[in-house]
């Protein structure tokens, strides 16, 4: 049995915040929350991300072109445009890779068990086409000065043995 | 001549962050490598002072890495750098005996040190 939890939703905004101030300096204020049948990014730059343990599916993050260079610029401050250029996917994708891994943390606040995450994989530019796991996401959307972040949240809860075994000891005893 | 550091990290951005930041402290980048598996390797060549080392990897992940690595030689000098700040893979890492646990995004002063604590 699997189920989609809106508490899994401010922890990335959460480690969001947290992180694009610390690597970029830009402020980042909570915006709209939705429902989505399947996740489609709205923006030219998506950073995907699958997450695997007691969470398992994928955070795709989505920003338009224009806040991903205002975004690499910051956070290559000092670097020759050539340098920024070369680093542009790769900075993008460790910001998203901060978030997810910060926001994981504040998902699992226990000992025994760890939540995995994948290295992420970064789709820029137009006419491209995504293929997603076609799973229903919270959407988050994310205010900055240059412009809004995107972070479809598509995961699913498993229930661990002991909470399935101890739902089934409810209902025999009904 | 400064203390000799293996980065490894799959992320060039991370890689030439950490670079940037202990090449002016004196410190000297020994080698750089993009997963466990060339880490491993990396390490048993260069034979580094001190390896910091991302978990989240292709073909070999850092925790599995750094395992090998303290087999191998269990003097190493390892400090864990992640986006991944959970406790259990904090205290796992510490259980293998690596140093510290740098959570990304980091300060300067953080991972400075970080690895001047790992190197005394």
């Amino acid at each position: 049995m699997t189920k989609i939890n809106a508490k899994h939703v401010n922890p990335f905004v959460e480690a969001a915040m947290r992180v694009v101030t610390q690597v970029a300096g830009i402020e980042v204020r909570r915006g709209h929350l939705s429902y989505k049948l399947k996740v489609e990014p709205s923006f030219g730059v998506s950073i995907i991300i699958g997450i695997f343990g007691f969470l398992t599916g994928q955070i795709v993050y989505s920003l338009d072109g224009t806040l991903a260079e205002r975004l690499v610029d910051k956070m290559l401050e000092g670097k020759s445009p050539q340098e920024k250029k070369i680093m542009f996917l790769d900075a993008l994708g460790e910001v998203a890779n901060m978030i997810t891994g910060n926001a994981t943390a504040l998902l699992n606040q226990r000992r025994d068990q760890i939540l995995n995450i994948t290295t992420p994989a970064i789709a820029a530019g137009t006419n491209l086409s995504i293929h997603l796991i076609p799973k229903p996401a919270l959407v988050l959307g994310l205010i900055t000065q240059y412009g809004p972040i995107e972070i479809s949240i598509a995961v699913e809860e498993k229930e661990t043995l002991q909470e399935t075994s101890s739902i089934e000891g409810t209902l025999s005893e009904t | 001549m400064g203390k000799r550091v293996l980065v490894v990290d799959d992320a060039n951005f991370m890689r030439m962050i950490v670079r940037d930041t202990l090449t002016p402290n004196g410190f000297e980048i020994a080698g750089e490598a993009t997963n466990g598996a060339e880490a491993v390797a990396k390490y048993k060549q260069l034979k580094p002072d001190l390896v910091t080392m991302d978990i989240t990897m292709k073909v070999k992940d850092g925790l599995q890495a750094a395992r090998e690595i303290l087999e191998s030689d269990p003097n190493a000098r390892i400090i864990m750098v992640t986006a991944l700040g959970q406790e259990k893979m904090l205290l796992d890492s510490i259980s293998l005996g690596v140093r510290d646990f740098v959570v990304k995004p980091f300060t300067k002063e953080r991972i400075i040190s970080a690895v001047e604590k790992a190197l005394r």
